[in-house]
């Protein structure tokens, strides 16, 4: 299992981000380097790509809270 | 999901928002072809107001990514003098709404000079544009306007539903020798700040193909009633294709995809395979999209068991209060009950 | 010409007004877009554009002005909305899209329409200007002293309808002025890349009326120029054109995360509201007390628009199909 994390340092402070939309579905057959999910900031946008080939298992579904340097999916 | 998201059994799926479907068809089409140019308003360094021109800057340079002043009869002028001369420029009119400042350029020159030229002149041209409302941006930034310009001749009028149909389309679009408007719905784009309809983010081959013009998609296959849509209502309709499913109807789909050309034959099809006809378009009802489409296929002939319907929206300016506009657009609750209507009344 | 102690209060609590109407704005509009900034949801959906910042530009030019003055705005209008004197509980609510908004919801922010102060605005670039030469035309021929004043963005000097506009308000010699409020940026595009000439007071010259420039988004200055530009059309002697500097210090909307901003550059711009707070207590015109209670009265009157607004019921759906005609 391959975490997909969002760095500790995409943002500063305790504000929280959230998947604005995932790009798979959990259990889809994703590629390294696949833009995954689009992750939201208050008002800025990130792309999320995937680190690694195998398939997307979702740990943190569309438009939940979580805090920076958290684990969002893993690669299995 | 439309029917041609077919996924190739020698590749994995890649889902794309349509921002990046069109951002992705742009640049291919300028690594292939230098006379490809964009240009419009926050286009470059912002990388379009709806993300669809992201990137572009940074591989092609200022030259033929080019940010415009707020001048749109000036830079759309422009772009059909460009086209004139051999390039074939992308234009971005960044709401539709705007069209009223700029509406000459667009359909007394971009969509007549070929003909006027007697086809000497013909205007390769794209003309992308933001359409769409339901987020509360009012009467000035909510429009679709489809009907107004696939009423008027000489230009191509493209209606992406997802995000691999709106790669093919602005690919054949780019390629394509006349005039193209190429109207993508703000719901789907894929923007996080304007929602997104997760039915838009599909498979998206990674080389260069074209879809071409004029092929409507049937996006669900039913026997009891034909819907036809485009855009957003696409997805509006086969949510309500779900639905009418768990209760015994079975509604096909039609998914428009450009209504000029339009393609009669799919829908008159459709209609005759079901016999009942239900129209969504979130444009203004009379004298569009709707009404056209029901023309067509009474014109045709076809037996109809019930009356055609349509849902479309009213004929009012969009309001900006929720409270107003929600109950004015079409949905998937209307769509279920209309359809319902259709089908008892067809009995 | 020099505000008296009287204006100098009302440009400096007018200013607060429409800085604190805009902070209880924001912090509406932020509800219920979290995490997911989603424009559509919460009380205030769509797109929300803040003038903080620009708020000399309305009190310099509408301490000139009364209510049968014809004002048009922009999409950014809510500075100039208060500095005219819209009912502002009416305009909260019409925020908020409820049915004792101004419009009964129909409008919203950029469609903020007053016909008791002769206040209106669009989203619609330079879209202003025609009807700001019209009305002022036929101040003109009914003999009225009223003027017109067409607020526009720097980025609206490059459409159309500000050189069509501009030429016809000459030949007809109507009593109007153009205040350009030069934030600098169109949305993403700064004004050096988009504007073919430093400063737009310059195509005055190219209609034959004046034009005027004012730096330092200073209301002292904008009050002294559009005074006499404003007494000008009064008189009868014609249009002016006016371009001040002013600064965007909340984005294009909110949601905008202005990344093509070069850094450093917003930080450095002035908040003119201290700025002024500091030279009237300087003046003597204000003193910390005076200050506190402007400021609370300025406080107690948005906070009863926002919580009538909130309170207020929404229009029912049938609403909608009223008011398409007259």
């Amino acid at each position: 299992m391959i975490p997909v994390v969002i760095p500790a340092d995409l943002w500063e402070g305790e504000i929280e981000g959230a998947v604005s939309a995932w790009l798979f579905a959990d259990g889809d057959a994703v590629r390294a380097g696949d833009l995954i999910a689009e992750v939201m900031v208050e008002k800025t946008s990130f792309d999320v790509t995937a680190p690694a080939a195998g398939i997307l298992r979702i740990r943190v579904p569309a438009e939940q809270p979580f805090k920076r340097g958290s684990i969002i999916a893993a690669i299995a | 999901m439309t029917a041609t998201a077919t996924i190739l059994p020698n590749r994995t799926r890649r889902n794309l928002t349509i921002a990046k479907a069109m951002a992705e068809a742009i640049a291919q089409e300028m690594r292939r072809d230098d006379s490809v140019l964009v240009l419009g308003e926050d286009i470059a360094a912002l990388g379009g107001v709806f993300g669809n021109t992201r990137g572009l800057l940074d591989e092609f340079g200022p030259a033929r990514v080019r940010d415009t002043p707020i001048s749109e009869t000036g830079f759309i002028g422009a772009a059909v003098g460009m086209a004139a001369v051999g390039l074939r420029p992308v234009v971005e009119l960044m709401f539709v709404d705007f069209f009223g400042v700029c509406m000459d350029a667009i359909y007394n020159l971009a969509a007549k000079n070929c003909y006027f030229s007697g086809g000497q002149s013909p205007v390769p041209l794209v003309l992308m544009t933001s359409v769409g409302g339901g987020y509360g941006d009012a009467g000035q930034h909510s429009q679709c306007l489809y009907g107004t310009f696939a009423h008027l001749p000489g230009m191509k009028v493209v209606v992406p539903s997802n995000a691999h149909d709106a790669k093919g389309l602005m690919i054949r679009a780019i390629r394509d020798d006349n005039p193209v408007i190429f109207m993508f719905h703000k719901a789907l784009q894929g923007m996080g700040w304007l929602g997104t309809v997760q039915g838009s983010i599909t498979d998206v081959p990674e080389d260069a193909y074209e879809i071409p013009f004029g092929q409507a998609a049937i996006c669900r296959a039913g026997n009891d009633i034909c819907i036809v849509s485009l855009g957003a209502g696409v997805h509006l309709a086969l949510d309500a294709a779900q639905s009418l499913g768990e209760e015994g109807i079975a509604a096909e789909v039609v998914d428009l995809r450009t209504l000029v050309p339009l393609d009669r034959a799919t829908i008159i099809a459709s209609t005759a395979k079901t016999g009942r006809l239900l129209v969504v378009d979130e444009d203004y009802q009379s004298f569009g999209v709707s009404g056209e489409i029901i023309a067509s296929v009474v014109e045709s002939g076809v037996a109809l068991k019930a009356p055609p319907r349509r849902i479309a929206f009213p004929d009012i300016p969009i309001p900006f209060s929720p409270a107003l506009e929600h109950p004015a657009l079409p949905s998937a609750a209307k769509i279920v009950a209309t359809a319902r209507q259709i089908v008892r009344a067809g009995r | 010409m020099r505000p008296s102690p009287k204006q100098w209060l009302w440009m400096y609590q007018t200013m607060v007004k429409s800085r604190i109407f805009e902070e209880r704005i924001a912090a509406a509009y932020f509800e219920g877009k979290s995490p997911v900034f989603n424009m559509a949801n919460g009380p205030i959906p769509g797109e929300m554009h803040l003038s903080n910042g620009q708020e000399p530009c309305a009190v310099g030019v509408c301490a000139h002005l009364d209510a049968g003055d014809f004002v048009t705005a922009t999409h950014r209008p809510h500075h100039i909305a208060i500095a005219k004197g819209v009912d502002l509980d009416a305009m909260a609510a019409e925020i908020f899209g409820k049915a004792t908004g101004l419009s009964g919801g129909r409008g919203g922010h950029m469609h903020i329409f007053d016909a008791a102060v002769n206040f209106c605005c669009s989203g619609i670039i330079a879209q202003g200007m025609g009807p700001a030469v019209g009305a002022a035309t036929a101040f003109k021929l009914r003999n009225e002293r009223r003027v017109a004043v067409s607020f526009i963005g720097e980025g609206a000097a490059n459409q159309g309808a500000f050189h069509e506009s501009l030429n016809l308000a000459a030949i007809w010699q109507a009593p109007v002025v153009i205040v350009i409020e030069d934030n600098a940026w169109g949305i993403s595009v700064a004004k050096a890349q988009s504007t073919a000439v430093p400063q737009n007071d310059a195509r005055a010259a190219a209609y034959g009326m004046p034009g005027h420039r004012v730096a330092g988004n200073d209301p002292e200055a904008i009050f002294a120029v559009a005074g006499a530009a404003i007494a000008r059309a009064r008189a009868g002697e014609g249009p002016s054109l006016i371009e001040i500097e002013t600064h965007r210090l909340a984005g294009h909307f909110i949601g905008d995360a202005e990344g093509y901003r070069p850094k450093g550059e917003k930080e450095a711009l002035t908040d003119p509201i201290p700025q002024l707070r500091a030279k009237l207590l300087g003046l003597g015109i204000l003193d910390p007390t005076a200050d506190r209670a402007l400021t609370d009265e300025a406080e107690a009157l948005v906070d009863r628009a926002i919580s009538k607004a909130r309170a207020a019921a929404y229009p029912v759906p049938e609403q909608a199909y009223e008011k398409v005609f007259a």
